[in-house]
Formats: C-alpha cells, sequence, structure tokens
C-alpha cells in the first residue's frame, strides 16, 4: 500500500511542471489578467468538453481524423517498404528511385497539399494523398536501411536451405528488416497525424484540424483549447500504443 | 574406382578490394570422396573459407571447375547444407521454427516438419526450447540449434565453417562429440575448415593443409583413428599426437614463410 | 572511405532519373486520360516557372516565406540550443523541462496556429513563433543529448587540468556536441519551412503558401505546379548549404583541435 503511495507521489513530483503551469494558468485567468477569450480558465476548457462531447463534435471529428491518419500511413507502410526493399534488391530500381528520392527529402511536402487538393478535392482523398506522400520517406528509407543490413550469412542460409531470390525477400529481408522498419514507424505516425491536422486546418472538409479552425474563427478559444488537448491526448496515446506493438514484434530482437 | 562425390579442378579466386585485387585462391585441387570428413586447415586469410562459400554455391569461381557427383556447381542448393561461424540463425525465429525451416522449404506435410523437427531439438538436448528465440540462447546452444537446422533436412553434403570458432574451449570439446555423434548415423560427405588443429585431426578422415594465400593445397593427411574410443583415450593416444604434431608443422611452415603478410 | 569520383558520366546517370520522370508526365499530362487542368504539360509548367522567376513578387513572397522560417529557426535555436544544454548540465534544470518536452513531444506544432491566430493575429508574428516553437524540441533535444553524451571521460580529464565548470560548458561539451546540434540544425530547417507554409496557407496575407492558395484558387495551374517545383528545389538546395556548411565548420574545428 505504501509503495503504491510512494510511487504515486513520485510520479506527481516529476510531473510538477505540468502542474504549476496549471495552476499558474487557472490563477493567471481567473484573476482577469488577461482576457478571456485570449486565456481561458483552464477548468472552463475542461468544462467546454462535455457539451462538445454531447454535441457529438468531438469523437466524429477524432473519428475522421484518425480515419485519414490510418489509410494515408497504410499506403504510406505498403509502397515504402516495396520501394525500398525493391531498391535494396533491384540495382536498376535503386537508380531510378534514388535521385528522385534524395531531391525531395529536405522538401516540404505540405507544399503539394494545393495539387491534392486540386486533384482529390476537400474531402478525405486529399488528406490521405498528402499523409501517404509525407510518410513514404522514413519508411523508404527504413525499409532499404533494414533491407541493405541483412547479415550476408542469412541470405546464405536460408539460399542454401532452398529458399528462391524472390521468396528470399519476404521470408528472410522483410523480417530481418523488422527493427528498422519499427523505427520508420515511430517517425512516421506523428507525421502522419501533423499532416492530418494541417490538411484539415487548410482546407477543411471535417475532421479535428478543420473543427479547430471554425472554433477559431468564430473565437470560441476554449473550443480551440479543447481540441488542441485532444490532438494531444492522440498523439500522446498513439505514440504509446506505437511503442506497446514495436515490443510486442520485436520481442526477439536482442537491445 | 568410384567418382569423387565433389571434385575442386584448378580453381582460382581474385578479390577486387577498392581497387587493391587480392588473389585468394590459385589453382586449388581437391578431391573428396562420398561418406568422407575432410578438414581444410591454413593459416589465416589463406583463403579456406573463401573456397567452402565457393562449394556452397555463394561465391562464383574465376577460373576452374567445382564438380558435385559430376554437375558443375551453379549456385547454394539443398544438397550442400552449410553452417556458418556465426550460425546465421534467423533471429526473429523460435528454435523450433528455425530448424523447420528447411525442412518447410522442401514442402515437407506439416506433421512431418513437426515431428522431425521436435526429433532433432531432443537430438541436441534442447526439449523445452523450443519457443525460445536466438537471443536467449548461450553460444553453444545457437551453435547446436544451427547443426540441428542443417540437419534437419538431411542435405548428403555438409560445409562448415569455423563451426566451433565462437565457443568457449569446453563448449568446443562437447559440441565436437556432438557433431560425430550426429554424423556417426548417416555418413554424410563433410568438409570444415577450422583453424584449430587439434579439431582437425579429432574429426576427420583426412586433413589438407593449405598454403598462404593465394591458398593451394599443399599437403594432405589420412588419419585413421579408432573413432570408437572414448575422447579421452583419442587424445591421449600416441597415433593422435603424431598427426597432430605433423599437421601442426605443416600449417606451421606456412606461417612463418610469410611473416610481414598481415593475416 | 573512398567514394566514387564525381564524374560527368556519374552526374549524367543521376540526371537521367529526372529526365525520365518528366518524360513520364508529359506522357501522362498529353496521353488525354487525365484532364489536362489537373495536369498541365511539363512545357506550361517550365513556361510558368520562367515566368515566376522573372517576377519580382515572386521574390518578394520568398524572401517573406523563408525570412520568417529563417527568423523562427534563429529563435528556436537561441532558446532550445540553451534549455537542452541546460538540462544535461543542471538536475534542476532537467527536472522542470523534462516533463515538459514529454509532454509537448507528441503534440503536432501546427495544431498551436489557430491559438496563435487568436492571439496574434493573421500575420509574420504568428509564423515566426509556429516556427520557433516547432523548431525548439528538436533543438532541445539533440542538444541535450549531444551534451549529455559527452564521454565523462573528457569532462574529467578537464576539470583534473583545472578547468572551471562554466568554461568547461564552452570548451568541452559544446563542441563536442556540435555534431549533434548541426544535425538538430538540419532537421529544425526542415520543420521551419513546413511550419512557415502551412502557417501561411492556413491563414496568412503573404508568402509562398498563400501564393500557392491564390493559384489554385484562380485555376492558374501551371503555374501553382510552378511555385511547387520552385519550393522543391530551393529546399533542396538550403539543405544542401546546411550540410557543407555544417561539414566545413565540423571539419575546421576538428583541424583546430588536434593543432591547438
Amino acid at each position: 500500500m505504501r509503495t503504491i503511495g510512494a510511487s504515486l507521489l513520485r510520479a506527481l513530483a516529476s510531473a510538477y511542471p505540468l502542474i504549476l503551469i496549471a495552476v499558474v494558468w487557472e490563477a493567471v485567468a481567473r484573476a482577469g489578467l488577461v482576457r478571456p477569450v485570449f486565456l481561458p480558465p483552464l477548468s472552463t476548457v475542461i468544462a467546454q468538453l462535455v457539451p462538445l462531447a454531447k454535441d457529438g463534435e468531438v469523437v466524429a471529428p477524432l473519428a475522421i481524423s484518425l480515419y485519414r491518419t490510418a489509410a494515408g500511413l497504410a499506403i504510406a507502410v505498403t509502397a515504402g517498404v516495396c520501394f525500398g526493399l525493391l531498391m535494396a534488391r533491384i540495382r536498376l530500381v535503386r537508380w531510378l528511385l534514388d535521385p528522385l528520392i534524395a531531391f525531395s527529402f529536405p522538401s516540404p511536402k505540405i507544399a503539394f497539399l494545393p495539387v491534392f487538393i486540386l486533384w482529390f478535392g476537400i474531402d478525405h482523398l486529399s488528406k490521405i494523398a498528402l499523409v501517404a506522400f509525407t510518410c513514404v520517406f522514413p519508411f523508404i528509407v527504413a525499409a532499404y536501411a533494414g533491407a541493405t543490413t541483412v547479415p550476408t550469412n542469412q541470405l546464405w542460409a536460408a539460399r542454401a536451405m532452398g529458399t528462391g531470390n524472390l521468396p528470399l525477400l519476404w521470408r528472410v529481408i522483410l523480417p530481418a528488416s523488422l527493427p528498422s522498419l519499427m523505427s520508420g514507424l515511430r517517425v512516421g505516425v506523428p507525421y502522419a497525424l501533423v499532416s492530418t491536422f494541417t490538411a484539415e486546418m487548410i482546407a477543411g472538409g471535417g475532421g479535428l484540424g478543420s473543427e479547430m479552425m471554425l472554433a477559431q474563427r468564430y473565437f470560441e478559444t476554449p473550443t480551440v483549447f479543447v481540441y488542441l488537448l485532444i490532438m494531444l491526448a492522440a498523439g500522446y496515446l498513439i505514440d504509446i500504443g506505437v511503442l506497446r506493438l514495436r515490443e510486442h514484434i520485436l520481442r526477439w530482437h536482442e537491445e | 574406382m568410384s567418382a569423387a562425390k565433389i571434385a575442386v579442378e584448378g580453381v582460382s579466386k581474385q578479390f577486387d578490394l577498392g581497387g587493391n585485387p587480392v588473389r585468394a585462391l590459385a589453382r586449388v585441387d581437391l578431391s573428396i570422396s562420398e561418406g568422407e570428413f575432410v578438414s581444410i586447415v591454413g593459416p589465416s586469410g589463406c583463403g579456406k573459407t573463401t573456397l567452402l562459400c565457393m562449394l556452397g554455391g555463394f561465391i562464383a569461381t574465376d577460373s576452374g571447375r567445382m564438380l558435385v557427383d559430376g554437375r558443375p556447381i551453379t549456385g547454394p542448393g539443398i544438397d550442400r547444407g552449410v553452417v556458418f561461424q556465426e550460425y546465421a540463425l534467423f533471429p526473429w525465429l523460435t528454435v523450433f521454427d528455425n530448424i523447420a525451416y528447411g525442412l518447410r522449404e522442401k514442402r515437407m506435410p506439416e506433421r512431418d516438419v513437426c515431428i522431425t523437427a521436435q526429433r532433432y531439438i531432443a537430438l541436441i538436448g534442447l526439449s523445452g526450447f523450443e519457443r525460445r528465440f536466438p537471443r536467449e540462447l548461450s553460444g553453444g546452444m545457437k551453435q547446436r540449434v544451427a547443426l540441428a537446422r542443417t540437419f534437419a533436412y538431411e542435405p548428403g553434403i555438409l560445409l562448415l565453417d569455423e563451426p566451433f570458432g565462437a565457443l568457449d574451449a569446453q563448449t568446443r570439446e562437447i559440441m565436437q562429440d556432438e557433431l560425430l555423434r550426429l554424423c556417426g548415423a548417416t555418413r554424410k560427405t563433410v568438409i570444415m575448415v577450422t583453424h584449430d588443429v587439434n579439431e582437425a585431426v579429432y574429426l576427420s578422415d583426412r586433413v589438407c593443409v593449405m598454403s598462404h594465400r593465394p591458398g593451394r593445397i599443399v599437403k594432405e593427411f589420412t588419419i585413421d583413428l579408432d573413432r570408437n574410443a572414448n575422447r579421452e583415450q583419442v587424445v591421449l593416444s600416441q597415433a593422435y599426437t603424431s598427426i597432430r604434431n605433423a599437421v601442426w608443422l605443416a600449417v606451421r611452415q606456412q606461417v612463418t614463410l610469410h611473416p610481414s603478410h598481415d593475416p | 572511405m573512398t567514394a566514387a569520383p564525381v564524374t560527368p558520366l556519374r552526374m549524367l546517370s543521376r540526371l537521367l532519373p529526372f529526365v525520365l520522370f518528366l518524360v513520364a508526365w508529359e506522357a501522362m499530362a498529353k496521353s488525354g486520360l487525365i484532364d489536362p487542368r489537373f495536369l498541365p504539360p511539363v512545357e506550361k509548367v517550365a513556361s510558368a516557372l520562367v515566368d515566376l522567376g522573372a517576377s519580382q513578387s515572386f521574390y518578394t513572397d520568398l524572401a517573406v516565406t523563408f525570412g520568417r522560417a529563417l527568423g523562427g529557426l534563429a529563435l528556436g535555436a537561441a532558446i532550445g540550443i540553451p534549455i537542452g544544454a541546460g538540462m544535461a548540465v543542471s538536475p534542476a534544470i532537467d527536472g522542470f523541462f523534462g516533463p515538459l518536452v514529454k509532454a509537448t513531444y507528441s503534440l503536432p506544432k501546427t495544431a498551436l496556429i489557430p491559438l496563435l491566430i487568436l492571439w496574434l493575429g493573421i500575420g509574420s508574428a504568428t509564423n515566426i513563433v509556429a516556427v520557433m516553437l516547432s523548431t525548439l524540441l528538436p533543438f532541445v533535444v539533440y542538444t541535450y543529448h549531444g551534451i549529455a553524451g559527452v564521454p565523462r571521460i573528457l569532462v574529467w580529464s578537464a576539470r583534473a587540468m583545472g578547468v572551471p565548470p562554466r568554461r568547461l560548458l564552452w570548451k568541452v561539451m559544446l563542441p563536442a556536441a556540435q555534431h549533434a546540434i548541426f544535425t538538430s540544425l538540419r532537421i529544425a530547417l526542415g520543420f521551419s519551412f513546413v511550419i512557415a507554409i502551412a502557417a501561411e496557407m492556413i491563414a496568412a496575407h503573404s508568402g509562398i503558401g498563400k501564393l500557392m492558395f491564390i493559384y489554385g484558387e484562380s485555376g492558374s495551374y501551371d503555374y501553382m505546379f510552378a511555385a511547387v517545383a520552385a519550393i522543391v528545389a530551393l529546399a533542396y538546395v538550403a539543405d544542401r548549404i546546411t550540410v557543407g556548411l555544417s561539414n566545413r565548420l565540423l571539419r575546421w574545428d576538428d583541424i583546430e583541435n588536434r593543432l591547438g
């Protein structure tokens, strides 16, 4: 009993800056030092969550954003892994794709959003396309790195046991690349979330980002804060989810 | 006279390392009969591992021929099983799945795969470890799994590249006897590369000594020891000691012939 | 490490995929499979690009965006690097900022833009602050790891030679952490462009992000594509310059340390 209390106290103590900020926030807002349209009290923000949820303006937009993120990620992972593996194994593919990838790597992918909106409109597809395009790069790099660092002996052992060149890709190279791919996932997932929210803020079409912009336009500051906190929570929980996934998938990996 | 199981005729190999050509092998000739256990020893860097990799079909020859059952080697194949020094186990597969890998590649029915794999796991004394991953195993255990994995699908030829090199002395001795036991039942043709002369003499029917780089076979020793005797009797016997000394001397001569060369 | 020499043949070989890309683009555009509005042919985009290159207002917009990005970047570095360094040397500072870093790690920084618009209105202030906030984290984290990762032995031997604690930071730790700081610079540079353009797209009166949307809304798609191409090229050049500069500076310091 005592240890639970002690560890809880320790957790709270280590989070003291956050508590401090929350307290200062509440105090400053309540004291009227700032106009509520700029900084509503924290308590008001939290209270705002309830009516929003009741009006269906929390779960539905969140679900839309998450759907777009997931769909875009699915495309990015599939395409990225395929390109990365092929680049690692076939010299022609590497020669063809490497300069193009290196050239577009540093570019702000958000600059392509107008193109995607032109092609796909302002509903789901343009957001999914942006997510896919932004996130494919870390996965190509991760798949390529993973595939090119498979120990040669493992490749040779598999071939000696009868694995052909093509099955080698998914029987040996892909599993051996999983650690690298999971690192890519850790980078790619936050990118995907950011891209979705940003695209929604810019182009509208539903989702948390566009709801947030709407609230801002009507100066509904508590609502803006609520969405901000939801995005923060979503990002945090998803990151934990990715970590757990990584632990499970890589349970065989020597750290 | 029966044709050799494995024939190496005038094989040479040269590597280009960053613009500098390195001659690894120079006209190697070797003939191995079916069921023979042959060890290849020699100074570090003499090309013995290269030779083994070529026999495995992983590296191509520059000149000369390599034949198995009279047919040239064109690539890796399930007739030649390989055990590498660093085990080359698949880290994402359990002990069971590693050993079952070759069996599944042969399209064996899953039930037979299970039975065979379990049999080998028991044979190497790792019952109860089926679901463990390689990272949970010691070096000796990993090596046993590597051996079992290659033995399980029963290739006619075994190529061993310093299979016990990474193990401590005691484990190495245990594994050598394990190998003899696994080989004992089925008369496989075995080619083993090792830098340990003691091990070569203990295990083999024939020991080939390779020259310093560029390597070729300079001396061959036929070993005739009583394999039914236990380890103590064999190692302490006069026959073993004299052959071992002769082999060691032959290798030593190769080492001292080129003292300034880097290994 | 011997790198292959950069011969004209090699350069040509690296450029060929781009040529193929353009050929494929042209083929797609002219094939009639796609509405020509959605994919203007290469020559139209190229001529639009030339127009932009000759247009003063385009450069003005570019300068505005670049200025915002680099301004925010500089602020982010000026604040982030000291915080990261402080966290690495002082447990008290780490105790305060550590949880903050962890908490905001998963926050998409563009989510702060609507809030910033509320506070600062639409304009450069919002953009620069947004860029600054998003580049803070890379600078803090990389500087922290760079300095915290300095081998103890270096620190101890410097102390043994009588270097006082403050100079320790300057003379031993920062140089050792340089590599990490330059890496974070490269990453932060990428972020800064993205956030600057995103902020402009969300709400702005000027800048290249806004410009692209104006082209989009007015149907001047070839100019829109040209602007995208220009941004991609400029970002690449900026990245190369950063890498080149970092390498140059790091190399000089290595030599200096060896001689000094």
